[in-house]
């Protein structure tokens, strides 16, 4: 199966003037083409970012020269504006149109397609086929092979400050009412590798990751699968943008006038994202992401960058990497001081999670960090252990990527841990396996639940 | 300059006991297993993600590792992490007149290393670690 690449999302508009302004706005760039599809009775307005392009897709002003696109994007536009399909991008259509096919896809045959921009006057070509019928799942999708020899499409200039510009996707999300089918399609047929499968029980959500080159593509479904939701269509729903600098990036929005949240710690470590609401977005549920630099877990380490297969023999859990080393003190201000003299490690404020007589530091240290506590209770098994055996290593805090699974096979082999519970870290679920079974470490197991929309 | 966490070391007193747990029950890779004589401990490297854990047997009686699990016990003993420069981190460790375990740095399991003294840091052993550019067969005899 061909590599996918998210070529471009296309978003239906009414107004294509008053939505590049407000996209102009919301991505802090300046249309990278204003074109029109001669033969498709359509005009648009493109964006392109590191990772892809966006696509402002409006009728043309002359209803006698709506072509054969026109009538189911009239048709969408009566229901409102919003995200209107995705195009996955080839360098073969025509292989890729067999291989699809080979798998049950039925997929058009391709045809090629041409883009004019008006203000430029460059010429676009490619050749592209989509899904036929409701073999999508309600997604409208359409796999693409650009031209060569003509002209490219150029950067979106920004024009906003660099850092509070969007530079890339993030992700896209796809609510799914049947998710086996859901992962037929994007898996089985598509072929994008499947990153994560999870069920949050406690949020009533299952969450499937494909990656499309370096886009998630997350398919969101009820945890259980319902009796009325099977068939039932998929709608492709909501956006997540990456920004170099989040609180930048909040700030220039709402000096323009667009309504966007403060910016906020995201569940997924080292992130921070913003909610963009209001009209801005025609209809497209938006999501600002930041990657912190100070992120101290590099992507890769993140749960879902660890893919794995469903179909592989696998070990119950995976262990996945270090989350965290702890030492204990009598005085978490002292020695995080000692931490940042000593070594030049930054460390973060002190946080004193409610419900828990400890306070914490966290020391952000590359892969990992060094998590100081201070407990706030003489009955605290920190007090307790600082009064047996002094300040100093405490324990590590191992990262796996189901702890419901990690419990219950350690469980079976006869070691002593801890109900999973939520962790005082946001975003975590922890479990505490009896010290005596770890040579004496106190070893914490987590699991990062990822960011959802 | 700190890059990573590049191990965190656990003593323990018996190795085969040990990778029972952290081997066969949690699944950690083992990468090297070896008996260091300079030094008086069987060590063995396990992966864990882009970190290691070391596991310390001590084989005398008259070293750190052994005089930590007769009076402490098992447990977590010291966290490494992996700098550019250990030479010039420990001169300037030195310059801050930073209490130290190694005056000089020395050759161990995880390359070119030194440790602070835990009154240093609070009660907590730290090592610092410049893996060498040539990942030499027998670290303990360069």
């Amino acid at each position: 199966m061909p590599n996918f690449t998210l070529d471009h999302v296309i978003i239906a508009v009414r107004d294509l003037d008053a939505a590049s302004a407000d996209y102009e706005a919301l991505l802090g760039r300046e249309p990278s083409w204003r074109g029109s599809h001669p033969q498709y009775g359509t005009k648009n307005r493109l964006f392109r970012i590191e990772n892809t392009y966006v696509e402002l897709l409006a009728l043309a002003d002359d209803e006698k020269k709506r072509g054969r696109w026109s009538g189911p994007l009239k048709n969408f536009l009566e229901e409102g504006e919003g995200l209107y399909g995705l195009a996955l991008g080839t360098k073969s259509i025509d292989a890729a149109v067999r291989e699809l096919r080979d798998t049950g896809l039925p997929v058009q045959d391709p045809a090629p397609g041409e883009g004019l921009d008006w203000m430029t006057g460059a010429r676009r070509t490619w050749r592209n086929a989509a899904v036929v019928g409701k073999e999508s799942r309600g997604v409208r999708l359409l796999f693409i092979e650009h031209g060569w020899g003509t002209s490219t499409l150029p950067m979106a200039e920004p024009n906003a400050a660099e850092g509070a510009c969007v530079t890339r996707m993030d992700h896209a999300v796809v609510l799914s009412p049947d998710m086996e089918a859901s992962r037929k399609l994007w898996g089985t047929q598509i072929g994008a590798r499947l990153a994560l499968d999870r069920t949050f029980p406690e949020r009533d959500r299952r969450i499937l990751f494909f990656r499309l080159g370096d886009i998630t593509v997350e398919i969101s479904g009820g945890a259980e699968q319902t009796e009325e939701g099977l068939g039932k269509p998929d709608r492709l729903w909501g956006l997540a943008w990456g920004v170099g600098d989040l609180r930048a990036t909040v700030e220039r929005l709402r000096a323009a006038g667009v309504d966007v949240s403060d910016a906020r710690p995201g569940i997924k470590p080292g992130t921070l994202v913003a909610t963009v609401k209001g009209e801005h977005t025609h209809g497209v549920p938006t999501l600002l992401i930041e990657h912190t630099p100070e992120s101290f877990r590099a992507e890769s380490r993140a749960p879902q960058g660890r893919a794995y297969d469903n179909s592989a023999p696998r070990r119950a859990f995976a262990a996945l990497g270090l989350d965290h080393v702890s030492v204990v003190t009598e005085d978490a201000a002292a020695a995080a001081e000692t931490w940042r003299a000593t070594l030049g490690l930054a460390p973060g404020d002190a946080a004193e999670p409610p419900g828990v007589a400890v306070r914490l530091v966290d020391v952000p240290a590359g892969n990992a960090f060094v998590q100081i506590a201070q407990a706030l209770s003489p009955d605290h098994r920190v007090a307790r252990w600082v009064a047996e055996r002094g300040p100093g290593m405490y324990g590590i805090a191992i990262e796996v990527d189901d702890i419901d699974a990690a419990v219950r096979d350690l469980r079976g082999k006869g070691i002593y841990v801890s109900d999973p519970e939520y962790g005082v870290i946001p975003g975590t679920r922890v479990a505490r396996i009896a010290r005596e079974a770890a040579n004496g470490v106190q070893v914490e197991l987590v699991q990062r639940l990822p960011e959802v929309l | 300059m700190i890059k990573r966490v590049h191990h965190v070391g656990v003593v323990v007193r018996d190795m085969e006991q040990a990778m029972r747990f952290w081997r066969d029950t949690l699944g950690l890779h083992v990468h090297k297993l070896e008996t260091i004589e300079e030094q008086g401990v069987k060590a063995a490297l396990l992966t864990l993600g882009d970190s290691e854990i070391e596991l310390l047997e001590p084989v005398v009686t008259d070293n750190g590792v052994a005089r930590y699990l007769e009076s402490k016990g098992e447990g977590l003993h010291h966290i490494c992490f992996e700098v550019d420069d250990v030479e010039r981190d420990l001169g300037a460790l030195r310059q801050k007149q930073v209490e130290l375990i190694d005056q000089v740095t020395r050759i161990g399991l995880a390359g070119r290393i030194c440790f602070l003294h835990p009154r240093a840091m609070g009660g907590a052993l730290v090592e610092l670690c410049q893996p060498l550019d040539e990942p030499s067969e027998e670290p303990a005899h360069a």
